[in-house]
């Protein structure tokens, strides 16, 4: 019985031996060969109507078979005044700075088509593509085809997308000041004085106003030009102006595109489609900067979030920057 | 070694029965356990806006011996879109539990809140009054 143990264990040992013993044999990998090429985007968050989708696309072939001759981008859609493929090649420095080379002319646009001729006799490069999302493209989805030509005749393409581009439109940087541009429209995305209001008044839907009373934080406010007289101290609503606007205060929701600050966080069009207005105020006091507010206009075609980028007691006023979503 | 095996498994399978006859501990119809504790209070209360900051002006005032909590809110609060805030007694839980935002606007019947020790044999209603901040 003993002896079967042994030999067992004798023969279990010999195979760990064995095995542990084999070399693995490596072999340097071997590059690809022909013309490659890859893409990223580089931009995050919703694809807004007006803004950039950038992206960047690297060529490269072995440097024996040949140099890069042009690169294009084909998007689905034409992109807006300010589309452009890079002229210039990037590395980034020991400073952590991305340097341009300049390696070809500067990119033609043709319908949709973008392209670049390189001048530099090249194997490599990365060459950032910049889209301005076009009014055409708003709702829809927009594919880009880059492709890069070899003087040795070869092609190669990559397909980036489809990209949903989002309904919402976007104002950044609105001023409202009390007492005097202090109406503000989600319909027309813009802050008018009293005049303005008076001319246009069936689209005013708030009232910017500051107040510092004492024993209360009242400060600044936004106030449907239909709530209670109590939430408008000192406020004579031009004729016509009566809008009852929904809202719903926020704290901390550091939209990137409208704070432009360091918070990931991205309002999508989903995000107004899920709200629920039901029994919400219509009127906001004590708000301050990276505060904001959900809005939703009085007949229901728009719903907007609406962010405090900053406040000034001094003055007094508020800088917003604006989110819309048409919602019928 | 014939015996050796024996007595092992017989102690495996002593071992396990003991375990599976053992008392499980009781839980309530939440899946919350049951404990012996008959403590039954609140010892904070909170009230959060729309945008998840208190409205509260001070401190709420709860008072566990006649059951009540009064709570003064910052002038211009939204009552119909609050979140309250308990904390209770270790083991002890709330009904109507707080699943969401809860209007709080109808100042004149305020909302009722039973705090449930962790015995479950003690049971005691608190009312929560709200008084929104005047305007000087």
């Amino acid at each position: 019985m003993q002896r079967k143990y042994f030999s067992l264990i004798t023969l279990m040992l010999v195979i760990i031996f064995f095995y542990s013993c084999k070399n693995d044999e490596y072999s340097v990998p071997l590059g690809k060969t022909g013309l490659n090429n890859d893409c990223i985007k580089r931009t995050l968050g919703p694809n807004i109507v007006g803004t950039n989708i950038e992206f960047a696309y690297a060529i490269a072939m072995p440097v024996t078979t040949g140099k890069i001759v042009s690169a294009q981008v084909d998007a689905t859609i034409a992109g807006a005044t300010g589309t452009y493929l890079e002229n210039r090649s990037f590395y980034t420095n020991g400073s952590g700075v991305d340097v341009g080379i300049t390696v070809g002319s500067t990119s033609v646009t043709t319908d949709t088509k973008t392209l670049v001729t390189f001048t530099k006799d090249t194997c490599a490069s990365t060459l950032r593509y910049f889209y301005t999302i076009p009014e055409a493209a708003r709702g829809k989805s927009v594919t880009f085809t880059f492709a890069a030509t070899g003087s040795n005749g070869e092609k190669a393409s990559f397909t980036m997308g489809p990209y949903v581009i989002t309904k919402m439109d976007m104002k950044l940087d609105l001023v409202a000041t009390d007492n005097k541009a202090c109406y503000i429209s989600i319909a027309d995305m813009a802050i008018f004085d009293a005049a303005g209001a008076a001319a246009n008044p069936g689209n005013i839907d708030l009232v910017y106003l500051y107040r510092a009373i004492t024993g209360i934080t009242f400060n600044h406010a936004l106030a449907s030009p239909a709530a209670s007289p109590e939430y408008l101290p000192g406020i004579t609503l031009p004729t016509g102006v009566n809008k009852s606007t929904k809202m719903s205060k926020t704290w901390a929701l550091n939209d990137f595109n409208l704070a432009r600050l360091q918070y990931g966080i991205y309002i999508d069009d989903v995000d107004f489609q899920q709200l629920d207005f039901t029994n919400a105020p219509n009127f906001v006091i004590n708000l301050k900067a990276q505060a904001g507010t959900w809005v939703e206009t009085a007949d229901g075609k728009y719903r907007a979030y609406i962010y405090i980028n900053a406040v000034n007691n001094a003055t007094p006023s508020m800088t917003v920057s604006i989110k819309r979503f048409l919602m019928k | 070694m014939k015996k050796y095996l024996m007595i092992t498994l017989s102690l495996f399978l002593i071992t396990f029965a003991g375990v599976r006859c053992s008392k499980d501990f009781p839980v309530d119809s939440d899946g919350l356990l049951i404990t012996t504790r008959g403590e039954c209070y609140v010892s904070n209360f909170e009230l959060l806006g729309a945008d998840f900051v208190t409205v509260r002006s001070t401190a709420a005032v709860i008072d566990t011996t006649v059951l009540t909590i009064n709570a003064i809110v910052l002038y211009g609060t939204d009552l119909k879109n609050l979140y309250p805030q308990f904390s209770l007694v270790t083991d002890a839980k709330l009904d109507p539990k707080i699943a969401g935002k809860v209007d709080f606007s109808d100042l004149a019947n305020p909302k009722k809140y039973t705090v449930i020790s962790g015995n479950r044999q003690v049971k005691k209603t608190y009312t929560v009054y709200i008084t929104v901040q005047p305007k000087p």
